[in-house]
């Protein structure tokens, strides 16, 4: 019951964005939003500062599992980040089980900025050890393969609004503990995604204690060329951030189209961000 | 006696110095989205020694800043703490008070650096002046290029600014 209250509320909220977008995107000159709930920005978080992410996601059908991940995020330059993540999940035991981690680094290659709006690009990186056995045909490096992606982003601000595409290419390794791939799966996947962010509340900027409401609306694809599977997921974001360091995200994804294998199409995600600025 | 003089002199000294030094500035930032980048940067500039105080105009992307009195303001720090956030200095105008200081040849010395005036015109400085760094990394390309004005170095120590009134 929760869930579909949270995803109809999400959809009625992206809805609202798309009409957004078309109504006033282009005629508002504040701020715009690129801090994307299931997709990263070309942008990267600012020199010696660092972000501690708690995340929550799962699905209710045929029975409740979920996952959850610590992450963190350290800006190690003005235009190199890294994170690491580690995650525990009921997705393929009973009951939770610490499944492995993963590293991640993104490099800034492209800054053509002005004061209201940016156009900024980024390739990145990821790796990940993971100890689940792989029924799969999904390759995914969040907690379910091990293996390495690599990629472009760019993302474009105007405004209030801020739209990101990336694409990635993934290989998938054979899992520890001794689970190898099935030997007719996809070993490689190309995966691509679009975002669109928007900036709903404040209005107006007056402090950094007024709380901001942003709507997302991101498309996430994957694809396993020459094996004829891929699938296109929706996913609509509602997030808050409080006191401009401290942020609460919530999503669902549903497939636009699927017929990949994976461990569900309908996943909701809840995540606690906290920024801590000027560590070292 | 003796002490009470070098004490007199001293204060004489100082605050003839106090006189010639940059007072504030006005930082406006590109690229800057929300504000939590706004917070990452005006915390990035807090971490400098001589900014006494920041006020941030969040829609407008300028940062209001107020420097402490007798402590050299140093704009190359100031440019690298902008991007060290991850933005850019889209404009940086700073109050300067010319009182006590020589402006020779359309140039000025302060704490070591030197200051170039692009467009003073031999004009006699007096008082609080408003002045824009139009080097790269202080200015869009438009700008810096126009002066065709890269921060360089002062063979003596320090930087060479290049600034317009």
């Amino acid at each position: 019951m929760f869930i579909m209250l949270l995803y109809s509320f999400q959809s009625l909220a992206a809805m609202k964005t798309i009409l957004l977008i078309l109504l006033t995107g282009m005629t508002c000159p504040v701020f715009s939003q690129e801090l994307y709930v299931n997709t990263e920005p070309a942008s990267n978080m600012a020199t010696h500062s660092i972000g501690i992410r708690l995340e929550n996601q799962g699905y209710f059908k045929p029975e409740y599992k979920n996952r959850t991940s610590l992450e963190v995020m350290y800006g190690a330059s003005r235009t190199l980040m890294v994170h690491g993540t580690m995650y525990v999940s009921d997705y393929y035991h009973n009951g939770q089980h610490f499944e492995g981690g993963s590293a991640y680094a993104k490099y800034r290659f492209l800054s053509v900025d002005s004061v209201q709006s940016h156009f900024r690009g980024a390739v990145f990186a990821k790796v990940s050890a993971i100890n689940n056995p792989l029924p799969n045909q999904e390759i995914g490096l969040e907690g379910d393969n091990s293996g390495f992606q690599t990629g472009v982003v760019f993302t474009k601000l105007i405004h209030k609004l801020a739209i990101s595409a990336s694409g990635s290419y993934l290989h998938g390794f054979n899992n520890l503990g001794g689970y190898n791939l099935p030997a007719g799966n996809a070993k490689d996947a190309i995966g691509y995604t679009l975002s669109a962010g928007y900036l709903l509340f404040p209005k107006k900027y007056e402090s950094y204690n007024q709380v901001n409401l942003n709507v997302y609306a991101e498309l996430l694809g994957k694809n396993n060329p020459g094996y004829g599977q891929s699938y296109l997921d929706v996913a609509p974001a509602v997030q808050l951030i409080f006191n401009s360091f401290f942020r609460v995200d919530f999503s669902y994804h549903t497939p636009i189209y699927n017929n990949m294998v994976r461990t569900s199409a309908n996943v909701y995600l809840i995540r606690l961000e906290y920024n801590l600025f000027n560590v070292f | 006696m003796k002490t009470l003089k070098i004490f007199l002199v001293l204060i004489l000294f100082s605050a003839t110095a106090a006189k010639a030094q940059f007072t504030k500035a006005e930082l406006q930032v590109s690229g800057l989205t929300c504000s939590m980048c706004s917070k990452a940067t005006e915390k990035s500039l807090r971490t400098l020694g001589f900014i006494d105080d920041i006020k941030a105009d969040l829609n407008r992307n300028v940062f209001v800043i107020s420097f402490k009195k007798n402590t050299p303001v140093n704009f190359s720090q100031i440019s690298k703490k902008v991007e060290n956030a991850g933005f850019f200095v889209n404009n940086l105008k700073a109050t300067f008070n010319f009182s006590g200081i020589k402006v020779d040849n359309n140039s000025f010395d302060y704490s070591g650096d030197t200051f170039r005036l692009v467009n003073a015109d031999n004009r006699t400085l007096a008082g609080p002046v408003t002045i824009t760094v139009v080097d790269k990394g202080f200015a869009p390309a438009s700008v810096y290029k126009k002066y065709n004005a890269t921060v360089g170095n002062n063979p003596a120590a320090g930087h060479v600014y290049h600034v317009a009134i």
